[in-house]
């Protein structure tokens, strides 16, 4: 595996031995726990290049490792400066570890690193195609309230829903199954240095996969909660 | 976090809520939607061909108390404008009169964007036709 986009990590000098300490975590030269790079990210973290596929065995593999190395446990004898150093790093790697097992997670972090996502500064726009079911089926939910309350008949209702839930819930596995085709298409972009016009392509086509992704997970909480209450 | 007064006015007694004929020529229908927290806004408006007056303006948003009182807020101000009065309407022009807070300024957007949605359909359904009598013109 080519790590080309992991090696930005630039080599700091140990605070301890005052000798250059390769590897994000411990010094190369006298082993002592160091504070993190700024420009290591979660895949850096790791020791991973900025690839969207992760063998799960692999990732848990590395972090079961890690939590072991940097345990506070193996601090308790060590400087104070070590002691705090292995807590940060500790729930750093905890961080890094839920953000990237989960694939969906995993994209919105890279998306988030590459700057091509920000919450809130860019704006984010909604599928289109989408709106128009997504109100009318806000407007069958705001029936079935009504009919809860006043105790009209639920049940025709309800199966209308529960039709509309079972076509969200295809239509998030649409949505997952591209998702997974454009990370494809990412990790072999990186592999074949790919230039930035086309990397930035792909980075808008997932994130407006993630658009759209979002829109209906919450719209099928929003009917799984009002079919079940 | 607290909503401001207004808001909550408007939240608890909003403006204008309902729906107009989608199909009337003279009804603009703009949907619009967020998909940060997934509220969808419909803001749809009967506009006087002649005058180029928004006689009526209704809206139905799902969503959070910014989203409706956004929408409410933005049937009101409409209301009685010519359609080109309406898209000088800005969202910062929202965002001081409801006092809203920076995480709920997309909310503003969403109304400034349901408008011009609206508008954007009744000129389409006017443009078409004022193609048509060009054509019959040249």
């Amino acid at each position: 595996m080519s790590a080309t986009r992991t090696a930005s990590m630039s080599p700091l000098i140990c605070w301890s031995c005052r000798e250059r300490a390769l590897g994000p975590h411990f010094c190369s030269n006298c082993g002592k726990i160091q504070q993190l790079p700024r420009d290591v990210d979660y895949f850096a973290f790791f020791g991973l290049p900025r690839k969207l596929w992760i063998e799960g065995a692999e990732l848990e593999k590395k972090f079961l490792q890690l939590s072991w190395q940097l345990h506070p446990d193996n601090f308790v004898h060590a400087t104070e400066r070590e002691k705090d150093l292995s807590l940060e790093r500790s729930s750093q790697l905890n961080d890094a570890y839920r953000t990237l097992r989960e694939p969906v997670s995993r994209v919105e972090y890279l998306l988030a690193i590459e700057g091509a996502r920000k919450e809130g500064e860019q704006k984010q726009q909604a599928p289109p195609e989408l709106l128009e079911e997504v109100f009318g089926l806000n407007e069958s939910l705001d029936e079935l309230r009504e009919a809860k309350a006043g105790g009209g008949d639920l049940s025709a209702l309800k199966t209308r829903l529960e039709a509309a839930e079972n076509n969200f819930q295809e239509k998030l596995a649409e949505v997952d199954e591209q998702l997974q085709g454009i990370a494809r298409e990412w990790d072999a972009a990186l592999d074949n240095n790919v230039e930035n016009v086309a990397r930035n392509k792909l980075m808008a086509r997932m994130n407006d996969l993630l658009n759209r992704r979002s829109y209906i997970r919450n719209l099928v909480r929003n009917v799984a909660a009002e079919l079940t209450g | 976090m607290a909503y401001s007064d207004k808001v909550v006015d408007h939240y608890n007694n909003p403006r204008n809520v309902g729906s107009l004929p989608k199909d009337d020529p003279n009804v603009g229908t703009g949907l619009v939607g967020a998909p940060e927290c997934g509220d969808v806004m419909k803001l749809q408006m009967k506009i006087n061909p002649e005058t180029q007056v928004i006689e009526e303006a209704k809206f139905k948003t799902f969503g959070c108390g910014s989203a409706i009182a956004s929408s409410s807020l933005a049937t009101e101000w409409v209301k009685g404008k010519t359609v080109s009065e309406a898209l000088s309407i800005k969202n910062t022009d929202i965002v001081r009169e409801l006092s809203l807070p920076p995480v709920k300024i997309h909310c503003s957007v969403l109304a400034e964007d349901a408008i011009k949605a609206a508008i954007r359909n009744w000129k389409t359904k006017h443009g078409v036709e004022a193609a048509a009598e060009e054509k019959v013109a040249h």
